[in-house]
């Protein structure tokens, strides 16, 4: 544990860290990449999954929905990545004892997993499905309405819980 | 006293600067979930402006999908926004990122609710909707600055 609290550490005392996290300009602009590409992915992913539990253009199917929206929400969370590896960059010795941090962390990887899922296991046979969608869909549905949610809480508490 | 001084003694003031820090910290995840769903709300239908998003749908469909987002969005970026403001206004009031983002935010709304509406009434030609929408990411884009700004400020 000690060794990834020194790489950590090693990041954050790397050049282009320091000149993140020393910046008023660049911190806040990456910031704000990280906000707007949240709202891209997750905004946009919120659609696909209340639409999964049946809440929202209930007579649009779901393969429509999802196939329209599935290149802006992975346009969106290619900007939170990237952003957010960088803001990474600037705090990666603070933020990997945070515990709001390795939260963040954790739901970002069953979101992952969950879409993985999803897009390898269901959508394929999204084409075929009925009015009544398959449990599994709806699953897949809740458990990333509540994955995502989470990953954005636990991302907000991240300055709070030092 | 000054305005922003009553608003910061008063009541409330007080009650959110004396409670605890997570309270603080929970106002904020309010606001970031309002965010996310104001924004849901811009995105769905500016790209359906743009000819993009969910196309396949009339610009109809896709307003009246966006709107309860807009509404529980800003209901919940303004209400958690305002408790911000009242517990610490004599700071926030000499913060001019804070002013750009408010003069944004207003124009950003109008926008939202005026010409938006009025292209789903009467469509307009292309030109006009992709300006629309195009003005509407811009003005957004520049309240998210502008918020990200106050705190660097």
């Amino acid at each position: 544990m000690s060794s990834i609290i020194e790489i950590a550490q090693a990041i954050q005392d790397s050049s282009i860290g320091v000149a993140i996290a020393e910046s008023t300009v660049v911190f806040p602009v990456i910031e704000t990449v990280h906000l707007l590409g949240l709202a891209l992915s997750v905004g946009l992913l919120l659609i696909v999954d209340l639409r999964l539990l049946g809440l929202v253009l209930p007579k649009v199917p779901v393969a429509t929905v999802h196939h329209q929206l599935r290149r802006w929400i992975f346009t969106g969370f290619t900007f939170t990545f990237v952003s957010g590896a960088l803001l990474f960059w600037a705090e990666a010795g603070q933020v990997i004892v945070n515990y709001a941090f390795i939260a963040h962390g954790i739901f970002i990887l069953l979101g992952i997993a969950n879409a993985a899922f999803f897009e390898i296991r269901l959508v394929p046979g999204a084409a075929d499905w009925k009015e009544s969608l398959p449990g599994a869909a709806r699953f897949a549905g809740a458990a990333s309405l509540s994955a995502w949610f989470l990953v954005l809480v636990s991302g907000r508490l991240i300055p709070y819980l030092a | 006293m000054s305005f922003y001084e009553t608003l910061q003694n008063s009541a409330v003031g007080h009650l959110i600067s004396e409670s605890n820090h997570l309270v603080g910290a929970a106002f904020q995840v309010v606001h970031i979930v309002g965010i996310v769903l104001l924004l849901t709300a811009v995105l769905l239908v500016a790209l359906r402006l743009l000819g993009l998003g969910l196309r396949e749908q009339s610009l109809q469909e896709v307003e009246k999908l966006a709107r309860p987002f807009l509404w529980l969005g800003l209901a919940a970026t303004v209400i958690s926004g305002s408790l911000f403001f009242i517990s610490t206004a004599v700071i926030y009031a000499t913060k001019e990122a804070l002013q750009i983002k408010i003069v944004l935010l207003v124009l950003a709304v109008l926008l939202q609710f005026g010409l938006v509406r009025r292209l789903v009434a009467h469509p307009a030609s292309k030109a006009v909707a992709r300006g629309a929408a195009l003005a509407s990411l811009t003005l957004w884009l520049g309240v998210g600055l502008a918020g990200r700004a106050i705190g660097f400020t």
